[in-house]
């Protein structure tokens, strides 16, 4: 159960508008390496992991990436608030507008809709932790080519803390491999299927 | 005058809401380490004051904190996603 806490994690205080850079941003909301994405795998790969400590940090982290959804959703609010039509044109932002007008939707800068096609949950614990740790670096590379794209002070200061916190999970996923493997039965070398041989504590 | 105090306490919750965010993930992994468990104890302690006292001034960060009134309160004030200064 979820419990909604009116603040965001870390500040969003956006002085400037930038449709073209909404549009970059918004693909950490709907695109393919997105938060959206994280919190979807983390929250539905949690159930079957044979691990209690792996059950807890899943949960944890992907309820933290709901909270970074929110904050890119911020972002792109406040990028693109009172635009007007030229500034829409002129920042590319023309075929998201005719769609969603200056309202808030998940797809991903080239306009590709949010999907659970990008993501996987695959029920077996080293696959799903493999998929976490490439997410993460996903997530991380595509805030590093947004910092390329940005030389707005306001919106950087918060895409750093976002990738910093990629590179955090990270760091906690390769501890959660780390601590799977050792839970598994030793016979077992690859690693087959693991989440049918080990019996929950 | 009384918004740069709103600020600042938000400022602060914000601050030690994410100690605490961090110091559980680290815990998930370290369920026993006193240290962190004492750490995480006397973070919660500083959280829960700067909560009380914003709640107390400027309103509910959570359905429970809407306390008495003869109004919802939930649904005045700024949202989190919108500008300081709009």
């Amino acid at each position: 159960m979820w419990i909604y806490e009116k603040k965001l994690q870390y500040p969003v205080n956006i002085k400037t508008a930038d449709a073209r850079l909404a549009k970059a941003v918004l693909s950490q909301l709907g695109g393919p390496d997105g938060e959206l994405g994280a919190a979807t795998r983390y929250l539905n790969q949690r159930y079957t992991m044979p691990d209690k400590e792996n059950i807890a940090m899943l949960t944890d982290i992907g309820s933290e990436e709901l909270g970074h959804v929110e904050m890119i959703g911020a972002i792109v609010y406040q990028l693109t608030r009172n635009l007007t039509p030229d500034e829409i044109k002129a920042g590319g932002y023309d075929a998201y507008f005719v769609d969603h007008g200056l309202g808030i939707y998940p797809s991903s800068a080239a306009g590709v809709p949010f999907s659970a096609a990008c993501l996987q949950s695959k029920g077996d614990v080293i696959a799903d932790l493999a998929e976490d740790l490439a997410a993460e670096q996903k997530a991380r590379a595509t805030y590093d080519y947004i910092l390329r794209l940005s030389d707005d002070p306001d919106v950087n200061d918060v895409i750093k803390f976002l990738r910093e916190r990629e590179i955090v999970h990270f760091q906690r996923f390769a501890e959660a491999l780390a601590r799977a493997k050792d839970g598994l039965d030793k016979k077992n070398y690859y690693y087959y299927t693991p989440e049918y041989n080990v019996r929950r504590k | 005058m009384k918004d740069t105090a709103r600020r600042d306490l938000m400022k602060e919750i914000t601050a030690l809401s994410f100690v605490l965010d961090e110091t559980a993930l680290y815990l998930d992994s370290h369920p026993d380490d006193p240290a962190a468990l004492a750490y995480y104890a006397d973070m919660r302690a500083k959280y829960e004051d700067a909560r009380a006292k914003y709640e107390g001034e400027y309103g509910a960060l959570t359905h429970a904190g809407v306390r008495g009134g003869d109004r919802w309160s939930w649904v005045d004030g700024t949202w989190p996603w919108e500008r300081e200064d709009d």
